[in-house]
């Protein structure tokens, strides 16, 4: 795995190569600024992307906002219920999928033999991941609506979200368990732990910065998801704040952004679409940073 | 099959709506409890999502829950089972082109739907005939030059097949000429928001869209035949462009259901709510 | 440490109670070992059952759309279907040839575009930012993941078309170049990311080696450190491309839906999601128009599949060699 030919820096000032050289030097120079320019370009880009999304909303939100209840008439309308709906549905749809995602994720990486079955499961994780949102969202439909006759509700938009989420914690549980080193696990083994406990004391522990990294995705991506949710949990909320009850409507701030872009006729729709678009970004972003603390802990413990 | 099961399903919701409907017809309105699922229309969710707020506050044992697709799903839902109410925006039990009737539902009138032709703000044309909006949605006419405008090309959205608004627009504005369907100059959108945003964006663009969404100077709602899109020549029928809102059930609606429907077809939130959303009241053109 | 919890979620009582036991099990040794292996079952049993389920849910999504989807072809040839260019519901002709056309080159475009740029993005990322930038640009990155489609898209909308038509000067700007630009700026922070993450894991001896023997800095990552990242890059290409195909919300504000055939970058035109999301609100339960397009959500679900196995199929190669 070395560079098929030896360069000719290693024979400084022999003059036969000498040209070879200044080539290599000046390909390695362009390469660098290329990787420079884009590089930067792509920050300046991020920056510009952020700020025109927060810019227009950031300023103008103030409490009564995020706490208000939605209206279809006046201006003013808040985002209270829905806003509080994101943070439970996100929140039982985490609860689902998590522990179901850790442990598929642990039998790939831990249990599964290396066999045709184990590719083909890989596969349908894998495969599973592609599926379009609308189809989980059509999903949902036969399942909660249909079959149980549930109506919309917080628990058929969570448990499909779930559903969504599933793939992605799997692969990513997988991908850091197998990064643990072996030699860890073979001490733990060696030690005269059994295979549970060293998954438990040892394996997740150590790849825990990869899975909350993973955790992190799926939760950013279950945030904004709205496609899934108008179908299985509706456009409306309970209407009041700090409603528990999972039988009730489940629209969150994702698909109230989706509702006021496309059919509130409220005067100040545009407004309440910027504002909303702002309060999503930024709990995204805090959820990273959020999550990720335990992360910085745990890697300084790690140490 | 399935269907069946549905049906029975169906049934047996109604007979429970049933019961609940005789008790709460024995105590006081207050005390009406139950479950009301409506989808469909997505034109008609402002309203909905209203009524069903102010209803709540009335009734606070009544659960409403109300999402929307497109307005067939509406009687679909109805038809089958999981759903008590079908938003739609035409007489669902009635067949119009590319959609069959209903069969046993009841069309519920809520309100009246006015829709205007709508143009980019800087294409200059403030009125367009008839056999113009046919010429320009058929795609025969592609220049603004050719109906009184400047010379710029005409960029067509039009909404997608089988929304409401476009069935609508299709047997009034155009007398039910058909739609061009290819072409460099024309896309479909999804929502009425997203026609709202296409036709301020995209210069030389026409469409068409609910008269409620029209506002600002970036998109101009045109005459048609020199009649104004106006609550007034709706009202004084002089604007053929409009038409009723209407909520579908199976057969007439009873308990919570009937209550629902008798709160937005009373006058108190016809004239109220109603008319601050910029629907016209069904009063208003039973003259 | 609250956040060690989580992870136990899956075992919540046999790793609560695991806990317990050892700390009472001085005395039967025999018993506690007993328990040990009935947990360990227990927790494999339970492992097992969860990716087994994994599995079911992509059946029963296979299940569903296959089984409406196969109706179709009880009024359309199957000849029709996936070669005619005709796709008119109002006159019950459904070719969705287009569509399939149109998802494919649309997913090729945008890996086009995006793949060399995050390849680029991940190089810079791993291989020549100082630490302190890392650390800023790592979570920013993730989090360009969680901004809402409809925010992508609505800004696609608003500000890419009218650019778009500024600088090419076309009239309407919809179309596949549009929404490849619009697709690879969403799926971009998933490759470059999964791409970082693979370069950084490869071994330190690698690149010291490739110094030693002289070679530049470019020569080490284009001919050392990629090749032996290359899994890793598969993998986020895979899961990009996944991404790309499946989406739906942005794509469809900046295609255009028009059903024509995606012979230019910008012509009005329409993809597998964007078409089913256009029309399904709108389409009666039991008509052909209805199974066609849960045909062409079980069809975007193959060619998923399939690209996946391919991919997988060259990556296995790649690592035998």
């Amino acid at each position: 795995m070395s560079t098929g030919k030896p360069s000719a820096n290693a024979i400084s000032g022999s003059h036969p190569f000498a040209a070879r050289r200044s080539m290599n030097q000046l390909t390695n120079k362009l390469f660098t600024g290329i990787v420079w320019l884009i590089g930067i370009c792509t920050i300046l880009f991020i920056i510009a992307l952020l700020y025109t999304i927060l810019q227009k909303g950031l300023p103008q939100l103030d409490w009564g906002f995020l706490y208000g209840e939605p209206s279809e008439i006046e201006e003013g309308g808040g985002i209270g219920p829905v806003l509080f709906n994101s943070f439970y549905v996100l929140f039982i749809s985490l609860i689902i999928s998590i522990p179901l995602g850790m442990a598929s994720g642990i039998y790939l990486a831990e249990f599964a033999p290396a066999n045709k079955f184990i590719a083909f499961i890989r596969i349908c994780v894998e495969g599973l991941a592609s599926v379009p949102s609308i189809i989980f969202g059509l999903f949902g439909i036969v399942l909660f609506v249909e079959s149980l006759d549930l109506g919309l509700t917080v628990i058929g938009a969570a448990i499909s979200l779930a559903f969504l989420n599933l793939p992605v914690l799997t692969r990513v549980t997988e991908e850091a368990i197998r990064s643990v080193p072996q030699e860890m696990k073979q001490a733990s083994f060696a030690l005269g732990s059994t295979h549970l406990q060293t998954i438990r004391r040892v394996l997740i522990p150590v790849a825990l910065n990869g899975i909350i990294t993973g955790i992190c995705l799926v939760a950013g991506r279950a945030f904004g998801e709205s496609a899934v949710i108008i179908l299985t949990g509706g456009v409306t909320s309970s209407g009041v704040m700090w409603d528990f009850n999972p039988l009730d409507p489940g629209a969150t701030l994702a698909v109230h952004l989706w509702y006021v872009q496309s059919e509130a006729i409220v005067p100040d729709a545009r407004l309440i679409a910027e504002k909303s678009a702002a309060v999503l970004v930024f709990i995204v972003l805090m959820i990273n940073i959020v999550f990720r603390v335990p992360m910085w802990l745990n890697a300084r413990k790690m140490r | 099959m399935k269907t069946k099961w549905f049906r029975n399903l169906g049934l047996a919701v109604m007979a429970l709506s049933l019961t609940f409907g005789s008790v709460s017809a024995v105590s006081a309105s207050s005390k009406l409890s139950g479950r009301i699922v409506i989808n469909g229309s997505s034109a008609l969710l402002p309203l909905t999502l209203q009524a069903s707020n102010e209803f709540k506050k009335l009734n606070p044992k009544v659960k409403i829950s109300a999402s929307a697709a497109g307005s067939v799903t509406g009687p679909q839902s109805v038809r089958k089972g999981i759903a008590d109410i079908g938003a739609c925006d035409w007489d669902a039990s009635t067949s119009v082109p590319g959609f069959a009737a209903f069969s046993g539902q009841v069309a519920n009138k809520v309100a009246v739907i006015p829709f205007a032709a709508v143009t980019n703000g800087s294409v200059g044309v403030s009125s367009l005939s008839t056999s113009d909006l046919q010429g320009i949605f058929s795609g025969k006419i592609t220049n603004w030059k050719d109906v009184g405008g400047k010379d710029a090309k005409i960029v067509v959205v039009n909404r997608a097949f089988g929304s409401g608004t476009r069935v609508n627009f299709q047997l009034k504005a155009l007398n039910g000429t058909d739609f061009m369907t290819k072409g460099d100059n024309y896309k479909e959108v999804k929502s009425s928001g997203d026609m709202k945003t296409a036709i301020e964006t995209t210069p030389g663009a026409i469409g068409y869209i609910d008269l409620v969404y029209v506002s600002g100077s970036k998109m101009k709602a045109v005459s048609i035949n020199n009649v104004a899109p106006t609550e007034a020549n709706v009202i004084n029928g002089t604007y053929k462009v409009w038409s009723y809102g209407y909520y579908m059930t199976k057969g007439q609606p009873t308990g919570a259901v009937k209550a629902f429907i008798d709160y937005v077809q009373s006058s108190k939130f016809q004239n109220g709510s109603l008319k601050k959303l910029k629907f016209i009241p069904l009063a208003a053109m039973k003259k | 440490m609250s956040m060690m919890e989580v992870p136990n979620l899956g075992t919540v009582y046999s790793g609560e109670e695991l806990g317990r036991s050892l700390e009472g099990s001085s005395g039967k040794a025999f018993s506690r070992r007993a328990r040990l292996s009935f947990y360990n079952r227990t927790f494999k049993i339970v492992c097992i059952a969860s990716a087994v389920f994994v599995c079911l849910i992509l059946f029963s999504i296979l299940l569903l759309m296959g089984r409406t989807g196969i109706l179709t072809f009880e009024t359309v040839s199957l000849k029709t279907f996936f070669f005619s260019t005709e796709w008119v519901p109002e006159n019950e002709q459904y070719g969705a040839f287009i569509f399939i056309f149109g998802t494919i080159a649309l997913t090729l475009l945008t890996m086009v575009i995006s793949v060399p740029l995050s390849l680029i993005i991940a190089i810079f990322l791993s291989e020549m930012t100082p630490a302190w930038l890392k650390n800023a640009l790592r979570p920013v990155l993730d989090l360009l993941v969680g901004i809402p489609s409809v925010v992508y898209g609505f800004l696609g909308m608003t500000v890419l078309i009218p650019m778009l038509r500024s600088v090419t000067g076309t009239t309407l700007g919809d179309g596949i170049l549009a929404a490849a630009i619009v697709l690879t700026i969403m799926v971009l922070p998933t490759i470059s990311r999964i791409t970082d993450d693979s370069i950084v894991a490869v071994p330190k001896k690698f690149r010291d080696a490739s110094y030693a023997l002289g070679s530049t800095r470019f020569q080490t990552v284009v001919r050392v450190v990629i090749p032996a990242a290359k899994s890793g890059i598969m993998y986020a290409v895979i899961l990009g491309m996944a991404r790309a195909l499946g989406e739906t919300m942005a794509v469809v504000m900046v295609i255009g839906n028009t059903p024509q055939l995606a012979d230019a970058l910008f012509k009005p035109t329409s993809v597998l999601t964007s078409n089913i999301v256009m029309q399904i609100p709108n389409v009666p339960f039991d008509s052909a128009w209805n199974y066609a397009l849960y045909m062409m959500g079980f069809i975007l679900l193959v060619i998923s599949l399939i690209m996946i196995v391919v991919v997988r199929a060259i990556q296995g190669r790649g690592v035998k060699s």
